[in-house]
């Protein structure tokens, strides 16, 4: 067997390019604060957007940049074929829960902070082998729901380093097509996984 | 560039803490909440309460404190601003303790309250008092031995 759309150690072209037809994005009050607040389709004021519980605003972020992008989209949400989406709770809640009443079959995903990117190549896959004409890409996360998750409480009072990472509030949505005219896909290169990190720098 | 270049780059570019300042504001916010701590204290000995009992009446306040000051969310300000100094004295505890409470309340009152309650100070809960029985046990032999070795030699 012959993988011909194999080239070299671990990159794969595309037979077809794979378009990227709409995109939305939904985010936090920090990063309406950040320079890039005007490319966003929607920021948000606080935290909780109306909501009791972080993890339910984070559903909503993601439910509301899912619906935004097809609408923007102008095609109908039963013309797409999978959504692709992944976020960084327990079980994938807040995804799974976001696209719960959108009636697209649903792949949940985990990649930390490459679900993204993780979501668009496992989509151009699924368009370029034919099975998908139309296939929604998406991820999110917020700051206090992973702080939950992963680190301190919010209330707890510890210092936080100069260098510390901060989680996003937000989500990002694309749906990917097979005909378009817009920027495309057309390779992509997963990164082997190995215990010494990027072998960049070895 | 190799590995240990890389990770000296990055140490070389990334903004480091202030760490003069940062040990003055814990000292000096530690030391506010250890004044408080003795106000209590002459206070409660003026009402004439004897001394065991005052140094409770100092931890119980000081814990009510910062447990109202975190509920209020208002501790975790001043942690930000202190770091260790409102930390180490026992409001830091209080507080790592009411911090998950709160958080966890959207989970339910027994598997989110009651069960994440202690995700914090639960180790050291648990090595604090397991080092205690160590120590005190390890005290205990020596001391029997040396009474041992005393009653021998007469």
């Amino acid at each position: 067997m012959i993988f011909i759309k194999k080239v070299g150690e671990q990159s794969y072209i595309l037979a077809n390019p794979v378009y990227i037809l709409e995109t939305a994005s939904i985010v936090g009050p920090k990063e309406k604060d950040g320079p890039l607040h005007a490319c966003f389709d929607k920021c948000l004021e606080d935290e909780f957007w109306n909501e009791k519980t972080w993890e339910k605003a984070e559903t909503k972020i993601l439910r509301e940049t899912i619906n935004t992008c097809v609408s923007k989209s102008k095609i109908a949400s039963s013309s797409i074929d999978f959504c692709f989406a992944g976020d960084l709770l327990n079980q994938c809640i807040s995804s799974s829960f976001g696209v719960r009443d959108s009636n697209i079959p649903f792949f949940g995903i985990f990649g930390a902070c490459s679900t993204f990117a993780e979501s668009l190549i496992l989509g151009s896959i699924v368009i370029d082998g034919d099975f998908a004409q139309n296939v929604l890409c998406a991820a999110s996360s917020h700051f206090c729901s992973a702080e939950k998750q992963f680190r301190f409480p919010l209330e707890l009072g510890n210092q936080r380093t100069p260098t510390n990472q901060w989680t996003v509030t937000g989500s990002g949505a694309a749906i990917l097509s097979k005909v378009s005219n817009g920027p495309k896909i057309t390779a992509f290169t997963p990164r082997k996984n190995n215990r010494y990190g990027n072998k960049r720098f070895k | 560039m190799n590995k240990e270049d890389y990770q000296k780059y990055v140490e070389d570019k990334s903004p480091k803490s202030p760490l003069l300042l940062d040990c003055l504001k814990a000292f000096a916010v530690g030391g506010l909440i250890c004044a408080i701590g003795q106000i209590i204290f002459y206070l409660s000995s003026s009402y004439g309460l004897e001394e065991k009992l005052c140094y409770t009446v100092v931890s119980i306040s000081l814990v009510f404190l910062s447990s109202f000051l975190t509920a209020l969310n208002v501790f975790n300000r001043i942690g930000k601003f202190a770091g260790a100094g409102s930390l180490i004295p026992i409001t830091g505890f209080a507080n790592s303790i009411v911090s998950p409470a709160m958080e966890y309340k959207s989970e339910g009152y027994i598997m989110g309250v009651g069960s994440k309650m202690f995700t914090v100070a639960g180790p050291v809960l648990v090595y604090g008092i397991s080092t205690s029985i160590l120590v005190r046990n390890y005290v205990y032999f020596i001391k029997f031995y040396i009474s041992y070795f005393n009653l021998k030699r007469r």
